[in-house]
């Protein structure tokens, strides 16, 4: 079982800026004028696909965190310049061998998933009538669930799994520009600055797995279709209620290299991985990618069934990329069996 | 935030499944392994943690100690470590852990015969065999299953489920009393 892999990392300018960078887009041009009902409307809607998108984005163990730089813009045409730190420590993994299901030539085991993630991100503002202003986001998320791994044979696998995502995201906005001093208040009214939301997600998925042993070489290739079910619970606001159904799909090969040399008394063992993740309904909307590649490379020491329930120790590293992203990630590679 | 299809449809998925289906079964320590009857590797040098080993001797000036463990039905000699510092606390009759050294011997047998050696006493079957992570799975007589790790060069390629193990107790290096 793995269970835990820690990586702190800053990412996803993209999704910083929520609200703020959307009214930047949409504020009238003169500091006469005011935000309709049909543009307030508007930006709420897209304030609650952000919300889902980054409450998935900091509670959700299936996406890594990483430090992202953006070349996209957004929907309404504003370019970015936000910062976002994401940490993580969770991930999934299937408790001890496979037991027999009653007469079928079937093999189980339980599988257990879960997250601790929180999200900051800080977006300054440079458009003429908010320049200088500054909006501040934050996402906590607490995930956790399980399934069952059904096993076809020695190589074939697949686990249908049911998590429950708590969320919790706030925004700050800091009006420095004499158009928002003005108006602060009216936003604030409106739902769309200075906001508190709470959500939770229920969510569905199943992990397809094929093992592969080359020698001593393990191969894993996975596919996981995943989807997001977000609803609101309590707001700051009554206008702003989040309700969305995203899906996520990874695809995923993995290569898990024994090196045939110790140290320290542990063999070194390399490897890595290549997955895609594809982005779908508000997550996507959210996000304004439609997916995601990520290549890991790690080296990490074996420390199977000699301390603990650790498998290895080490570190690992990660590039990631989109149709409007670029991002890396770096840091410790724990991974425990049970 | 309209609704949205799934992203892809489970039916090709599920289809795959059911294509590459095979039959899982549990790994069995009791069965015939493939080969002749031969010795496959001697001398593999593992270390096991004893969790509820009893303390049936101590011998201080001979440096040996005998320990009932569990899953075997006789009792073992090993020799006491250089670091095994708190000898004096331990009692005969007393549950310890035990941390310990053993050499295994693994054979193919034919109805638990080995020609030109005639019938094994042995210890342990091979229930599961992991290479990538050196790790042998060991079924011992009464039904519990150890398992241990085994040193870079073990031939574990040669190895499957029903292997018989011969086990040599070596030396204890650590021991500390239970409860």
């Amino acid at each position: 079982m793995r269970l835990s892999r820690l990586r702190a990392a800053s990412g996803w300018p993209h999704a910083a800026g929520v609200g703020a960078a959307i009214l930047v887009g949409l504020l009238p041009t003169g500091a006469e004028c005011q935000i309709t009902p049909e543009q307030a409307s508007q930006l709420r809607n897209a304030i609650g696909d952000r919300v889902e998108a980054l409450t998935i984005l900091g509670g959700d163990y299936g996406i890594a965190g990483a430090s992202f730089r953006s070349t996209g813009k957004f929907a309404f045409g504003e370019s970015t310049d936000a910062t976002v730190a994401v940490t993580k420590l969770g991930g999934a993994g299937d408790i001890g061998d496979p037991q027999p299901l009653g007469g079928l030539p079937v093999g189980w085991q339980p599988r257990v998933q879960g997250n601790m993630g929180w999200l900051d991100g800080t977006q300054h503002l440079h458009s003429g009538l908010v320049e200088g202003d500054i909006t501040e986001i934050k996402t906590y998320g607490i995930e956790f669930g399980g399934g069952v791994r059904f096993w076809v044979n020695d190589r074939l696998s697949f686990a249908p799994t049911l998590m429950g995502l708590y969320g919790h995201t706030s925004q700050t906005y800091t009006a420095n520009s004499a158009f928002m001093r003005a108006n602060l208040e009216a936003a604030r009214q409106m739902g769309l600055v200075d906001w508190t939301v709470d959500t939770w997600t229920l969510i569905t998925g199943i992990d397809f797995q094929y093992l592969i042993n080359l020698n001593r070489t393990i191969i894993t290739l996975s596919s996981t279709p995943v989807y997001y079910r977000t609803e609101t619970f309590q707001s700051s606001t009554a206008q702003l209620n989040v309700q969305g159904d995203s899906s996520t799909w990874a695809n995923m090969i993995d290569v898990d290299i024994p090196l045939g040399v110790e140290m320290f008394g542990h063999e070194l063992r390399s490897g890595g991985y290549y997955r895609w993740i594809g982005f779908y309904g508000d997550l996507r909307d959210g996000l304004h990618d439609s997916n995601l590649n990520e290549i890991h490379g790690r080296v990490v020491l074996d420390f199977l069934n000699q301390l603990w329930k650790v498998q290895w120790i080490g570190i690992g590293a990660s590039y990631l990329w989109g149709p409007n992203i670029t991002g890396w990630s770096a840091g410790l590679d724990v991974v425990f069996r049970f | 935030m309209a609704a949205v299809s799934r992203p892809i449809s489970l039916a090709p998925l599920l289809t795959a499944v059911l294509l590459l289906a095979g039959c899982w079964t549990a790994p069995v320590a009791t069965v015939q392994p493939n080969g002749e009857a031969r010795l496959i590797q001697g001398a593999i040098a593992v270390q096991s943690v004893k969790e509820a080993a009893i303390v049936s001797a101590v011998d201080r000036n001979a440096g040996t100690i005998v320990l009932r463990t569990s899953g075997k039905a006789e009792t073992s000699n090993y020799k006491l470590g250089p670091k095994v510092s708190n000898l004096d606390d331990i009692k005969v009759g007393e549950v310890v852990q035990a941390t310990v050294t053993e050499e295994l011997t693994v054979y193919v047998l034919r109805d638990g015969q080995l020609p030109g050696a005639g019938a094994l006493a042995v210890h342990a079957r091979v229930l599961a065999v992991d290479p990538s992570y050196r790790l042998l799975k060991l079924q011992f007589p009464n039904g519990e299953n150890e398992t241990v790790k085994v040193p870079l060069g073990t031939r574990l390629e040669h190895m499957e489920a029903g292997d018989s193990v011969v086990i040599r107790p070596v030396e204890v290096i650590a021991l500390r009393r239970k409860g």
